[in-house]
């Protein structure tokens, strides 16, 4: 192909070449006319057409963003690139041309349709993103590899592929091979496949196939486990007591305290500790499922708040509706009654009539709309001391019960120092248990010592303890408050929206009456 | 027996006493009431009674002016079984009994009419009434349930009044005579009627007793016909809403409380006196309709059935009409009294008071007081409810019926009557010679058997204004197995609208259709199975000017499309093939909303004005938005001042969009919008023209269906479906061809001979011989006979021939073609024959001593001849 062009100078794509071939394959004959007086913006182009023009790179496409059909064929291009911002793409033909590896392609999500006939490549990957991918044409290329077919098992929609003239394609097995391993396939290098040679191909590969859906299915389930541990993390995380329904505050507690872990191999010390460990996670268990359900109460309350001012709304549209339906029969007779009126001051006087109308119904429309509003943030008003009524109730139930916390933190701390100061006491005498690690012998030199290790324990201990409940009040009061935000925002917005929309509608009505006083006096 | 019974009664004569005492006060009390009202107008009396007989004489002859009374010298009695005739010793004991049961009764009711116990039957032999009844299960389905076995006697049977309307009849005939003659009273009916709901498992009773006019007369001119009441309709009750936490307060009502209370007031007075005027006109109209005061009121004497609850799921009591197939609760104000009541089983008197009708008698049939039974032992088991009657009350089936009883004084002896059979023709029929009118309150039914009437009319139902049933207001026809699926003809004669109903599988889809005339282009509704179309058209409505149709599930979501007509341009061509269609004005396209397409691109209504040449569109409200965006054309082609023609312009196209959008502003889109709107104007155009092409064509097909109307048979009635029946009879006759070859083949030959002889006699061996030879000879004889024959009839074929070829030579100059045509014709065939002829003479020769000897070995081997030593032959 590139002998055609031998003689032409290998080029880039630039707006020169795109303005011709936009005009060239734009609309003919009167639309053409009529597109040519108005010129034709890149973005509303859906279709082009740039094959046999000698192009070497791909470049100063970025404007056609609705492109859905772009042919690229028999050029010289080496490379993809430069086709990122054409996301609505759903035919790329890239045939007869010199591209060696695939890539680029990974923001065309909507893609269903792509040729890669009579290139240089020789592994098919970096096509993941095309999930709605139909036909792949890879013929008269350099695919070597059986393994490359079962990466296109992840097209689910993939119909139509074609493979002849490739390394591959000479091996034996090549034919059963694909037939076995792409079962959804229809059609293989330009013929459909039989149910025959389907039920055959399945047969031969039935065991390795066997395994690679076992594989298959095993990585699925993990991923979907995956998923739905992650979503569940993320429910406790809106109602802000995420990791609470375990010991994870507690290990954290003991995470970064040296000291602690060293005094807990005192005697006495793990009991306590066990005992202590097991109040603090019923506690934690407590806020939790208190989490949960002031949770599951906000939620109601904010959904029948949304589905009470829907309906409010709606409500009001459909009074607006009906009042503006009405209006418009009327308003449709006195015009086609002012059309046919033929007295001068009979006109004028209906056209008078016809804005009263027009104004009238402005009235009306308006007034609708300030009552919604008006009613509208009463109830909002009602919902927001609401809401806020619920925050601050779990605040403070959750403080007290982080309080118990502390107390339980406290009551640690004080058994932990008297076993401190009573075996500091047996240090002093020197009947020390032989087992005791070196380390924890350092500590037992003197009483400032030991309380000093006790208390740095004790302080790491409320500082975490303090830490979550910090965070906890911190993120569900913001939450709060931009909820609050979020919904007097809507509130203003649609006010200002509707009040646009009538505006518009109105000006619209009295522009064509107007227009209609104008014509009359022409005629 | 009789001393027990005696002894019964004994015990019981207190109470029974007191009881009869009770009813006798109460019956002077009814009686005296009308005798009052006689003596009033005694002078009156004789004439109201002969005018009563002469309106009733009228009334009663729905079948022509045939005799209606039912008299013995029309029945042929002679071709009754022998328990028709005669009594079995059993029946005489019962009858016994029964004498001496209503001798007891007479003396100590002495003021109660006589009991109706053994009337004659149609042998003038005396039958108890309970052996009259034959309980039977009918082999038809359809006579399974109640309400379906009392239509069918009412339809079946033709009602004659009774002789003497105050008495009960002296005969009660056999429900098989009653069958065979279609015709028969009161009794007859529910004897019937009783005999078949006792067959099909129901608790039920004939019932002796006092009717008003109305029934007695199966008059139903005072009653609505049940099929002109409209079902009430059900009000929905409409289900409160709680308001929700956060539903918001409704404005302020700015109203004066006060102003909205008079009005209320004024309104009401308004409503009350509106409401007191309608009740007045209404109870004007009771006035009027209110029959003349019966003066044998409570005298008449009917019989009808009564149904007890507990078997086949009967919630509670109630009788049956005979006469009108309708049921009554046990309270209607039409039964006036019971007598008596039997069952195949017992029978039963009344002894409770009938002085406010029947409202208050009480069913109980095990009670003595209420009700004294006539045989002890079968008595009705309601009053002591213990487990082992009531079982044996469940079991009591027709085929059981002699299973129990085995400790009771006397069993009721087996019915006299034979099984009860009606003939599946007569079944079909129903009403005699198929056909019934019964005439309601302002309206009149008439019913026909199915495929009576030729066009498939099965009933018609006439409704009138008045009462006395001149102006009439709508007629409605039911039909059955038409071709054309035709199921109900409604004629609003007010209004002139002609109404007609489908069932599925009419070849347009029709469903309704509803009209004033059959000329085209007029006011007409057409509505069509929607499913079993393929543009799923539900409606069409047509006026003068206008056509609107209305669709349904289409993937276009069109769901209306509304057509205006201009006044027909007059063509000057005489070309009368080409169709003149009305020139279309306007047309109107509505569709549901495109769920794949954002509202502002979705149309929801477009407007082909054709003649102004303007398209308007108006798209979808968007969810959140109050008005819809809205685009007209104007597609007047203009040429500018330099002659080019103007493709298109900023003003062809006015638009309002509710949210401004950038490519819409563009010529280019707004051309192609056009140019693809033009294109399907003219598609609504044709599909316009073609639904008129489709009134055509219905309206074309409908008349000839009316005129045509086939009766579609089901493959399944061996009767009427004349394919089978064709084929049927071919192989009957078939059948019957090889019946006779057959016969022929064992064709005696020896017969004529054997005839001469004396009979029985045995034959001698010279007789014998004799024989032999002279059937032989015979035989022989016809051999040649025939062989003559057909050497005869070969020569006068050839002379014939030979004449005829003399007389062409001579004639052959003269001879026109058409002569020489004939002659030659006439030839052929002579030739024809002739050899045939030939043939069959060589043939005979062939086979005739064949035969011979045929006949000579059949005849040696005839046992009759003995055994004829061959060395005579």
């Amino acid at each position: 192909m590139n002998r055609l062009y031998d003689s032409m100078e290998p080029r880039v794509i630039d707006d020169g070449m795109l303005k011709l071939a936009v005009g060239e394959q734009g609309p003919q004959e009167e639309a053409g006319e009529l597109a040519k007086q108005e010129g034709i913006l890149f973005k509303d182009v859906l279709s082009l057409q740039l094959d046999f023009r000698n192009i070497l790179r791909i470049d100063n496409l970025w404007q056609f963003e609705n492109l859905r059909k772009l042919q690229l064929d028999n050029n010289i291009i080496e490379k993809i690139e430069g086709l990122e911002s054409l996301t609505h793409l759903v035919w790329l033909d890239l045939s007869f041309n010199n591209i060696e590896t695939i890539e680029g392609l990974d923001t065309l999500v909507n893609l269903e349709d792509l040729s890669l006939f009579n290139n240089r490549i020789s592994n098919i990957d970096s096509l993941d993103a095309l999930v709605k991918l139909q036909v792949l044409s890879l013929g008269n290329n350099q695919i070597d590899n059986m393994m490359n077919i079962i990466y296109l098992r992840r097209f689910r929609c993939l119909r139509t592929l074609s493979l002849s003239g490739n390394p591959v394609s000479e091996a034996e097995d090549y034919k059963m091979f694909i037939c076995a391993y792409l079962p959804d396939l229809v059609y293989l290098d330009f013929r459909r496949i039989d149910d025959h040679t389907k039920e055959v191909a399945e047969a031969k590969h039935h065991y390795s196939i066997e395994e690679l859906k076992h594989r298959e299915n095993l990585m699925q389930a993990r991923l979907e486990e995956e998923q739905a541990r992650r979503e569940e993390l993320e429910k406790h995380k809106t109602a802000f007591v995420e990791h609470l329904n375990g010991s994870f505050l507690f290990d954290s507690m003991y995470a970064e305290d040296s000291e602690g872990n060293k005094l807990s191999s005192l005697p006495g010390v793990s009991e306590l500790l066990e005992a202590y460990r097991d109040k603090f996670v019923i506690i934690c268990v407590n806020i939790f499922e208190y989490g949960l359900k002031q949770q599951e109460k906000r939620k109601t309350e904010l959904d029948t708040f949304n589905e009470c001012v829907h309906e409010a709304i709606q409500e009001n549209q459909e009074q607006g509706k009906r009042k503006i339906a009405k209006f418009e029969e009327k308003h449709l007779m006195s015009l086609s009654a002012i059309r046919e009126e033929l007295e001068m001051p009979n006109i004028e006087k209906m056209i008078l009539e016809c804005s009263a109308d027009i104004s009238e119904l402005f009235d009306a429309l308006m007034t609708l709309e300030m009552q919604l509003v008006e009613q509208l943030e009463e109830t909002i008003n009602m919902f927001e001391r609401n809401i806020v009524d619920l925050v601050g109730l779990f605040i403070e139930n959750v403080q007290s019960l982080m309080a118990q916390c502390r107390d339980l933190e406290n009551h640690h701390h004080e058994k932990l120092l008297e076993i401190s100061i009573s075996t500091l006491e047996k240090a002093v005498k020197g009947d020390l248990d032989e087992d005791l690690s070196e380390d924890v012998r350092a500590l037992f030199v003197d009483k400032d010592t030991i309380v000093n290790a006790v208390g740095a324990s004790h302080d790491i201990h409320l500082l975490k303890i303090d830490n979550r409940e910090d965070e906890l009040v911190t993120r569900i009061n913001s939450w709060c408050t931009r909820l609050v935000d979020k919904i007097h925002r809507d509130e203003i917005m649609r006010n200002r929206k509707r009040v646009k929309e009538i505006n518009l509608y109105i000006d619209h009505m009295k522009s064509e009456l107007d227009n209609l006083e104008y014509s009359d006096i022409l005629d | 027996m009789e001393v027990l019974r005696e002894k019964v009664e004994e015990e019981e004569a207190a109470e029974r006493e007191e009881a009869a005492e009770r009813a006798e006060r109460a019956r002077t009390e009814k009686m005296t009431r009308p005798v009052e009202v006689r003596k009033e107008e005694t002078t009156l009396t004789q004439e109201t009674l002969r005018d009563l007989e002469k309106k009733l004489s009228e009334i009663q002859i729905p079948v022509s002016a045939e005799l209606p009374a039912f008299t013995k010298d029309t029945i042929d009695i002679s071709m009754l079984p022998v328990s028709y005739k005669t009594n079995t010793p059993k029946e005489e004991q019962l009858l016994q009994l029964a004498d001496n049961f209503s001798r007891q009764y007479s003396h100590l009711c002495p003021d109660r009419v006589p009991l109706f116990l053994h009337p004659l039957n149609e042998c003038e032999v005396p039958k108890f009434v309970s052996t009259t009844l034959r309980p039977t299960l009918m082999p038809y389905p359809e006579l399974y349930n109640w309400d379906s076995c009392a239509e069918f006697v009412s339809d079946f049977l033709t009602m004659v009044p009774l002789p003497d309307p105050l008495k009960p009849p002296s005969h009660l005939y056999s429900s098989t005579t009653v069958l065979k003659y279609q015709k028969g009273n009161c009794f007859d009916f529910s004897t019937l009627l009783c005999s078949m709901l006792i067959g099909s498992g129901y608790d039920a009773y004939c019932v002796n007793g006092y009717g008003s006019q109305d029934l007695c007369h199966m008059d139903l001119t005072r009653e609505v016909c049940p099929l002109t009441v409209k079902p009430k309709e059900t009000i929905k009750r409409e289900e409160k809403v709680l308001p929700k936490k956060y539903t918001i307060r409704p404005p302020r009502d700015l109203c004066s409380r006060f102003e909205q209370e008079q009005e209320m007031k004024r309104q009401q007075e308004i409503r009350a006196q509106e409401e007191k005027r309608l009740k007045e006109e209404e109870e004007r109209l009771m006035e009027a309709e209110k029959a003349s005061p019966d003066a044998l009121h409570g005298l008449r004497v009917h019989s009808w059935v009564l149904v007890l609850s507990g078997k086949r799921e009967v919630p509670e009591n109630f009788f049956i009409d005979p006469f009108t197939a309708r049921s009554y609760s046990t309270q209607d104000e039409h039964f006036l009294g019971i007598e008596s009541l039997w069952n195949h089983r017992n029978y039963w008197i009344n002894m409770q008071d009938c002085w406010n009708c029947c409202k208050d008698l009480i069913f109980d049939l095990g009670d003595p007081v209420r009700w004294e039974y006539m045989l002890l032992g079968t008595d009705k088991p309601e009053l002591s409810l213990t487990e082992d009657d009531s079982g044996i009350n469940d079991e009591d089936d027709v085929e059981n019926l002699d299973k129990q009883d085995e400790d009771k004084s006397f069993d009721m002896p087996h019915s006299w009557v034979e099984q009860i059979e009606i003939s599946p023709e007569a079944f079909e029929t129903r009403c005699p010679n198929g056909q019934k009118v019964i005439q309601y309150k302002r309206a009149k039914l008439e019913k026909w058997a199915p495929y009576l009437n030729r066009n498939g009319l099965v009933s018609r139902l006439t409704t009138y204004e008045d009462l006395a049933c001149t102006n009439i207001l709508e007629i409605k026809e039911w039909y059955q197995n038409r071709e054309d699926m035709l199921e109900l003809k409604h004629i609003n004669k007010t209004t002139d609208l002609k109404t007609d109903y489908f069932k599925p599988g009419h070849p347009h889809a029709l469903r309704v259709h509803s009209y004033k005339s059959m000329q085209p282009e007029m006011d007409r509704v057409i509505e069509f199975y929607e499913t079993a179309r393929v543009d799923g058209l539900i409606k069409r409505e047509e006026t003068p000017e206008t056509m609107t149709e209305y669709y349904q599930g289409r993937s276009d979501f069109l769901f209306y499309r509304h057509a205006d007509f201009g006044p027909r341009v007059k063509k000057l061509t005489l070309s009368s093939t080409e169709s003149n269609p009305r020139p279309i004005v306007k047309i109107t396209e509505q569709f549901f909303r495109n769920p794949a397409k954002p509202a502002e691109e979705d149309v929801a209504e477009r407007v082909f004005l054709v003649t102004e040449e303007r398209i308007q569109l108006r798209y979808h409200c968007r969810e959140d938005h109050i008005t819809a965006s809205k685009r007209e054309f104007l597609r007047r082609s203009e040429v500018d001042s330099k002659g080019n023609k103007i493709i298109m312009t900023p003003d062809m196209c006015v638009t309002f969009e509710v949210e401004p959008m950038e490519h819409t502003k563009k010529l280019l889109y707004q051309y192609e919008t056009l140019m693809h709107l033009k294109k399907e104007e003219k598609l609504s155009r044709h599909q316009v023209w073609e639904s008129e092409l489709e009134v055509l064509e219905i309206l074309k097909l409908r008349e000839e269906e009316e005129e045509v109307h086939t009766l579609t048979v089901s493959i399944y009635d061996t009767k009427r479906n004349e394919k089978s029946k064709e084929y049927r009879e071919a192989m009957e006759r078939v059948m019957h061809e090889e019946h006779l070859r057959q016969m022929e083949t064992q064709l005696d030959y020896l017969a004529p001979f054997l005839v001469q002889l004396a009979p029985g006699e045995k034959l001698t061996r010279w007789q014998a011989v004799r024989l032999k030879d002279e059937c032989l000879s015979d035989f022989k004889q016809r051999l040649i006979n025939k062989a003559n024959l057909i050497q005869a009839r070969f020569e006068k074929e050839t002379q014939e021939l030979q004449k005829k070829q003399q007389w062409y030579q001579e004639n052959q100059v003269t001879l026109t073609p058409e002569d020489e045509d004939q002659y030659l014709s006439y030839c052929s065939q002579a030739m024809f024959r002739i050899r045939i002829l030939e043939q069959r003479l060589n043939r005979h020769k062939e086979l005739a001593p064949l035969k011979y000897l045929a006949l000579e070995e059949k005849l040696h081997k005839d046992p009759r001849l003995g055994e004829l030593p061959k060395m005579f032959t």
